[in-house]
Parts: structure tokens; C-alpha cells; sequence
């Protein structure tokens, strides 16, 4: 008999289900499979209902967040290990089982105006590093589930995914707005020293964000 | 039964479907983007970022540009369309800027011939970069432009069918997946920008897991033309295990340049010299080494990256890949030598792009009234083969066309009547949830799939072609027989019924295209036609439906 990795996936159906439930599931063992091959395998072979998202299946799409043992991970690039218990990113509201919604992360790019103004003259443009490395931001929303002081829905505090925005806005030679003035508005001064922020992508939010703007309010 | 009511209803949330929709709008119309995925989470994100952009080397023009166009495309190229292509090409680079994405500058601050790089096919280094964002910088800065501008957005809703009254397109049923609720949109103009269908090839593909064809079908359910169906390019190098990252692209032909080597199981050498070859012919070798039993237990061919590190700019280029990130996906899937060029990479074509589609003029207009594409969902510009990182740029430039000329055409306009059908095409969905039948619509998604990749794949042959006619055929009657979850919210069943059927409708229309299509050009390689047959075929094969009967035929190309 083939060897199979045991994990438990959360499940849960806000509409119809009383409460929330951690489901067992067996599956086959594979050299390197991944957290999204063990999803994938249960959507076609065990349970269909299995709700979760994914797209590119490697590290740029964003979309397959979720926490494995209740840190924020990507599906596609975690190896899959016996007794893993798998649940959605904790911080937002949830659809079903491993679903969480981020249609509002979206309204907020229009609601604190994270753009830059039309008709920019783009001919010469001097990038600093910091702001290209940020561009790198693939939104998979994994820093909102890391935050211990983020909370959907409240103006008090923004939360890493808006610092990183805003952040990449202020490194923008076109962008005209004080992004710094913003982020204190939206309570970056909460983030001080607090550095529990993660990016499952390799960036260094409090570093290359962060900091950048909590340090220059201070030097004013 | 939840109306919605616009002047331009835009279908896909990618590059070209949001330039579309916020070009429409520019222009004064009320515009509503439906995506089936989040906004902006699609192929353009996903992809490496370097986008053509003619004129940053010295000698480069926009005509050379052009020419390289027809000559890569093998000259079934729309001659108009491909010149639009080369000509607007730097403005859509700037429209891409205006959103809020940066293409690397040199130390001058400008995009100059020194950020250039030449891939392949290209006669002159004229791809931009974004290192090390990539397309994950372009699809933020799509997000970032959709957001500054006053379109509606519907996230993770999928169109099922289009509405019309009388021949005019005026309208779609709509499916939104977190609510679980029928709903229609009324428009006086659609612009399908949905992108391609690699995914009929999953697990070898390297697209998004919803890119799927639903444009095509949808475009062709209601009369349209689409054009060069069976020219689906297959990017050579794409991961063959562990089974979760199949089909992830490591890499085009020039990633082997100047040393690499392609063998069989047995080691023999099959390529070299891969670094100025097209993806088509790399592809095409290596489909015919497979088809003679050359591949790997994993069915891949062995990619040597290995001769490059006895040179120093083979060296410096695994650095430059390196820095870039590219080689973590090689590490993660085949460990620290293959990392590092000291064992060659298991690997086998990968489903990247459509260059069949949409047949439009030069505005974006379908053969259908009020039916607008762009981007990869429209067909024509690249011929039987794409050039390297035109893809990008083509978004920019055709969305920005479709969504002016849809705009212009429905400001102003009454509201069209698209009551006709309306009931049933909704009812058709409403009546999904709970089926208590045999087959799961996934599992049938995942048998045409096979049958996709193993017979209309990299090298076809007639017996293989009808042996994919008879499968879809099956897999059709088996649709009426589906099992369906009763969920509500996020019930993937639902989608992937709406999904098979546009599937198996884009998959027939690639398979007959491919059949009646007898030679090999570009990224159609015909086993028994091994030849390019110029008397005969310098021409575009076109499918549409009439009087609900599917119909193919050729015409010259327009040259």
C-alpha cells in the first residue's frame, strides 16, 4: 500500500453550518507535492465542495493564500507535510471553508485614492530600489493575516497590505500625495517596533515600508 | 432576477479587459467590468512582465518591427491589425505607465537601448522589463488604474451566455461565484477580453487556472467569426513534476542561449544553437522527438543548461536569472543541481497562448453587431506564431481600440430590448444546483483535458484529430448527465459546468480548424503534413456557427 499524508482542512459554510469543522483527509504520498496538490486532489478525487482559490500554481498570482498550522502561507509553494491542519487567512471575512473575501481590499485602493494622478509626464523617471523591489507586492493579502493589530473594516488602522500600498506610492517619482501624512492617519504609528509582519514572497514589509514611512514623520 | 444596465460591458479583468473598460469610460460611457476572477489577478499578472516596445535600438523601426511580426507569425498574419500592433506599440507602453507600473530606466532615468533585451524571433533587442515585479507590478498598477476610474466592478463573476436583440449583442447572463446568484447585465456593446484557453491543456499549461476559453465560446455562440483556431503556441520549456507545478514555464528558447542543449532519455543530443530559434520551432522538434518515443519516464525531454557555465556570459547568466528569481521554481520542483545548471531539467511544452480568436476589424468590432475583443481573445495579429513579449503590449493597444470604438458606438444609444432568451438562457443556470447525476463537471473537464493534450497537443495527426472529435462528442452527451453540489456560495461545480461548455465548444473549434488545417506552419505541426505548404495554404481558416450548424472555412490572407 501506497504511503498517504494525513491533513485537516477547515470547513465551513457561514450560510448553512452551525460551526466550523477541521475535516481529515488522506492523501497519496508524492515526492514535493505541495499544500495545492493536496487541494486539488481532494477537489477532484475526495470532495468537490471543497471550496479554495488558486491560479498559477507557482508564486505570482497571489490568489492561493491560506494558513497552514495559523500562519499565512502560498498553497502553491509549501510542501505538503503529515498533519498539517489547514484553514483560511484569518483576518478577513470569510466565504467558505478556505475562501475569504478581498473585494473589499479592492474598494479601499479607490477609497484612499492608491493611484497616481492621470496624464504624468513618464519620460524620465529615477526608481528608487525600494520602490521596485515593492512593486513585487503580488497582494496575496498573507501580511493582513500576520498583523496582530489588523482588523477588517476599521479606519483606525490600516493594516501592512495599505502600508506596502501607500508605500510603493511614496517611492513613485509621479505621485503627487503626502503618503506619509496618510499612513499616519491610518495608524502606522501602531506599527512601531512591532515588525510581526510577513510576507510569504520574501519581502521585508517593516523594513522597505514600514519604516520608510514611520522614520521620515519622525525626522520632521 | 437582478438587472444590471450599461452603455460597454466589458468581460475579463486582465490587461486588456481593464484598458478596455477604463478607455470606455474615458469616452463618456457607463461601463461595467465583469472578472471572473479577483480584479486583475489573471495571465497578465502571472506573466514575466517584458513587453515589446520597437525603437530603442539604434536601427530598430517600426516597419522592421512589423516585418518581424509577419515573418515570426509566418505570414497568416492580418497584415492591418499587425501593423496597428507595431505602430501603437509605444503608446500602449504608456498607457501601462499611466496606470501606475514603471518599466526599468537606465542611470538616465529612460528606457533606453540598454534595457533592452532580444528574444527570440525579434530581429533587435526591443523588450522592456520590470524586474522584479514583473507582470505582478502590472497587474497591481491595472487594479490601481480600474480603481482611479469611475467603472463598475464585479469581482468573480463569470457570463455564461450573451443576450441579443434581434442580430445586436445587448447584453450577458452573469453568474456571480461568492453570491451564488443568477443576474443580468444590459449593455449596448460587449468587449470580450477574457484571454485564452490554455487551460483545456491543464496540467500542461502555464496559464491561470481560469483561462479557460470562455470568450471563445461566448463570441461564437452568437454568430461570430474566429480565426486560426488550431494555432495555440506551446512555450518549449515547462516543468513535468511533481504533479501540482506540471506546466509551470521555466523558461522560452533564449533562456538556453548560447550553449544549452536539448536530449532525449538517452542523452543524445536532439537541438542546439536554441538561442535565436522561435518557440515554435523549438516546441516542434521537441514534439517530434516525444512523438518517437524520445521522452523521459515523466514524458519531458532533458533541457542541458550545463555548457553555458564553461563560458562567462553563460555564467553571467545564470546570475541575471538568478537575480530575476527565475530559477527558484527549478530549485523548488527539481533541487540544488538542477539550480544550478549541473543537472538538465526535466521538461515538455506548455500550453502559453492563443493566437487563433476573436476575428475583429481594426476597431475591435466581431463579425456580430455591438461584440467587441481585445487582447489574446481576439485573433489575427501574430499569425501561426507569437513573437516574445508582444503579448503584453497587444493588450494595451487593442484594448484601448476596442473600448474607444465601443464607447463611441453606444453613448447616446436607447437601451436595447435582450429579453429574447433571457429566461431560459438564466433558468439554464439557476436549474444547475443539486443535480443528483453521475458525473462531476471537473472530472469531465480533466477527460477532455487528456484528450486535448494527447491528440490536439504539440504534433497532431488525423487519427489523433478524430479521435479528439469522437471524445468531445462523449463528453458532451455525458454533460447532460452532471452531478452538481447545492452550496450556494463559491460552488465550483457551477462554474466548472458554465466552464466545460464553453471548453468542449472552444475545444471542437481548435480540433476541426486543426484537422482541416493539412500542413505544418508555426505552432501547428502536423505529423502527417511534416511540410509548410505555401500554394496551398497561405491562408486563415475561419469557424463560426450558422443557423446553429458549425461551419469552417479558408480564405487568402489579406496580403
Amino acid at each position: 500500500m501506497c504511503r498517504e499524508v494525513s491533513i485537516e482542512v477547515f470547513r465551513y459554510d457561514p450560510g448553512t453550518d452551525s460551526s466550523p469543522s477541521w475535516r481529515k483527509y488522506e492523501i497519496p504520498f508524492e515526492e514535493k507535492n505541495t499544500v495545492l496538490g493536496a487541494l486539488l486532489f481532494i477537489q477532484e478525487k475526495l470532495d468537490p465542495t471543497l471550496a479554495f482559490r488558486y491560479g498559477c500554481r507557482y508564486n505570482r498570482c497571489g490568489l492561493c493564500s491560506l494558513e497552514v498550522n495559523g500562519k499565512p502561507r502560498m498553497s502553491c509553494h509549501s510542501y505538503l507535510e503529515e498533519g498539517m491542519r489547514l484553514g483560511p487567512l484569518s483576518k478577513l471575512p470569510l466565504i467558505r471553508d478556505l475562501v475569504v473575501d478581498r473585494k473589499g481590499l479592492f474598494q479601499d485602493l479607490a477609497k484612499y485614492e492608491l493611484f497616481i494622478e492621470k496624464n504624468t509626464d513618464n519620460t524620465v523617471i529615477f526608481e528608487p530600489e525600494q520602490g521596485a523591489k515593492l512593486r513585487g507586492c503580488a497582494e496575496c493579502l498573507s501580511c493582513l493575516a500576520a498583523c496582530p493589530k489588523y482588523s477588517f473594516g476599521s479606519d483606525d488602522f490600516g493594516g501592512p497590505f495599505l502600508f506596502v500600498k501607500l508605500a510603493q506610492l511614496h517611492f513613485d517619482p509621479r505621485d503627487k500625495k503626502d503618503r506619509i501624512e496618510q499612513a499616519h492617519s491610518l495608524g502606522i504609528n501602531l506599527c512601531q517596533d512591532c515588525k510581526k509582519c510577513y510576507c510569504p514572497n520574501g519581502i521585508n514589509i517593516y523594513r522597505d515600508a514600514i519604516s520608510t514611512l514611520l522614520k521620515v514623520k519622525k525626522n520632521d | 432576477m437582478r438587472v444590471e444596465s450599461c452603455d460597454v460591458l466589458c468581460l475579463g479583468g486582465g490587461g486588456a479587459g481593464i484598458t478596455a473598460a477604463v478607455t470606455a469610460a474615458e469616452y463618456g460611457a457607463n461601463v461595467i467590468l465583469v472578472s471572473k476572477e479577483p480584479l486583475g489577478y489573471g495571465d497578465t499578472r502571472i506573466s514575466m512582465g517584458l513587453t515589446s516596445f520597437p525603437g530603442v535600438v539604434e536601427g530598430d523601426s517600426l516597419e522592421l518591427f512589423y516585418q518581424d511580426l509577419l515573418k515570426g507569425g509566418e505570414y497568416l498574419n492580418d497584415p492591418e491589425l499587425a501593423w496597428i500592433m507595431a505602430e501603437m506599440n509605444p503608446f500602449g507602453v504608456q498607457l501601462l505607465e499611466s496606470y501606475g507600473h514603471l518599466f526599468q530606466r537606465n542611470n538616465k532615468g529612460l528606457i533606453g537601448s540598454d534595457v533592452a533585451y532580444l528574444i527570440g524571433g525579434h530581429s533587435l533587442p526591443r523588450s522592456i522589463g520590470c524586474p522584479p515585479g514583473g507582470g505582478i507590478s502590472m497587474g497591481n498598477a491595472l487594479r490601481a488604474g480600474a480603481a482611479r476610474s469611475n467603472i463598475r466592478v464585479f469581482e468573480e463573476v463569470l457570463a455564461s451566455s450573451l443576450l441579443c436583440s434581434g442580430e445586436h449583442v445587448a447584453g450577458a447572463v452573469c453568474f456571480d461565484i461568492c453570491r451564488g446568484e443568477v443576474f443580468l447585465i444590459r449593455a449596448g456593446a460587449v468587449i470580450i477580453a477574457t484571454g485564452g484557453a490554455g487551460w483545456l491543456y491543464y496540467p500542461h499549461t502555464d496559464c491561470n487556472s481560469g483561462v479557460n476559453g470562455d470568450g471563445y465560446a461566448l463570441a461564437y455562440n452568437v454568430g461570430a467569426k474566429l480565426i486560426d483556431m488550431e494555432q495555440v503556441q506551446f512555450m518549449p520549456f515547462g516543468l513535468t513534476h511533481p504533479a501540482s507545478v506540471c506546466g509551470v514555464y521555466v523558461g522560452e528558447p533564449s533562456l538556453a542561449a548560447p550553449k544549452g542543449l536539448i536530449r532525449n532519455r538517452n542523452g543524445e543530443v536532439i537541438l542546439s544553437g536554441l538561442g535565436t530559434m522561435t518557440r515554435a520551432q523549438v516546441t516542434n522538434a521537441m514534439a517530434v522527438e516525444l512523438s518517437r518515443g524520445g521522452g523521459t519516464e515523466y514524458g519531458g525531454l532533458l533541457l542541458d543548461l550545463e555548457p553555458n557555465l564553461a563560458l562567462p556570459e553563460g555564467r553571467q547568466m545564470w546570475n541575471v536569472r538568478k537575480e530575476r528569481g527565475q530559477l527558484n521554481i527549478v530549485r523548488f520542483a527539481y533541487g540544488e543541481d538542477a539550480y544550478r545548471w549541473k543537472k538538465p531539467w526535466d521538461v515538455t511544452p506548455t500550453a502559453h497562448y492563443f493566437m487563433g480568436g476573436i476575428m475583429v476589424n481594426t476597431s475591435g468590432q466581431s463579425s456580430v453587431p455591438g461584440l467587441y475583443a481585445a487582447g489574446q481573445a481576439m485573433g489575427g495579429i501574430h499569425g501561426a506564431n507569437r513573437l516574445g513579449s508582444v503579448s503584453l503590449a497587444e493588450l494595451f493597444v487593442f484594448g484601448y481600440i476596442a473600448g474607444k470604438a465601443a464607447a463611441k458606438e453606444c453613448i447616446g444609444q436607447k437601451p436595447l430590448d435582450c429579453s429574447q432568451g433571457q429566461e431560459e438562457a438564466a433558468g439554464n443556470i439557476k436549474s444547475l444546483s443539486g443535480r443528483k447525476g453521475l458525473y462531476s463537471p471537473l472530472v469531465l473537464q480533466r477527460r477532455l483535458q487528456k484528450t486535448m493534450w494527447e491528440n490536439v497537443g504539440i504534433a497532431r495527426v488525423e487519427k489523433g484529430l478524430r479521435t479528439a472529435l469522437k471524445e468531445i462528442e462523449e463528453i458532451e452527451e455525458t454533460c447532460e448527465n452532471l452531478k452538481i453540489a447545492s452550496q450556494i456560495s463559491y460552488n465550483r461545480d457551477i462554474v466548472h459546468t458554465i466552464e466545460i461548455k464553453h471548453m468542449l465548444t472552444v475545444a471542437k473549434l481548435i480540433t476541426e480548424a486543426a484537422l482541416m488545417r493539412c500542413e505544418t506552419r508555426g505552432a501547428h505541426l502536423r505529423l502527417d503534413f511534416p511540410e509548410k505548404d505555401e500554394k496551398n495554404w497561405r491562408r486563415n481558416i475561419i469557424v463560426f456557427k450558422e443557423n446553429n450548424n458549425f461551419k469552417i472555412q479558408s480564405e487568402a490572407v489579406k496580403f
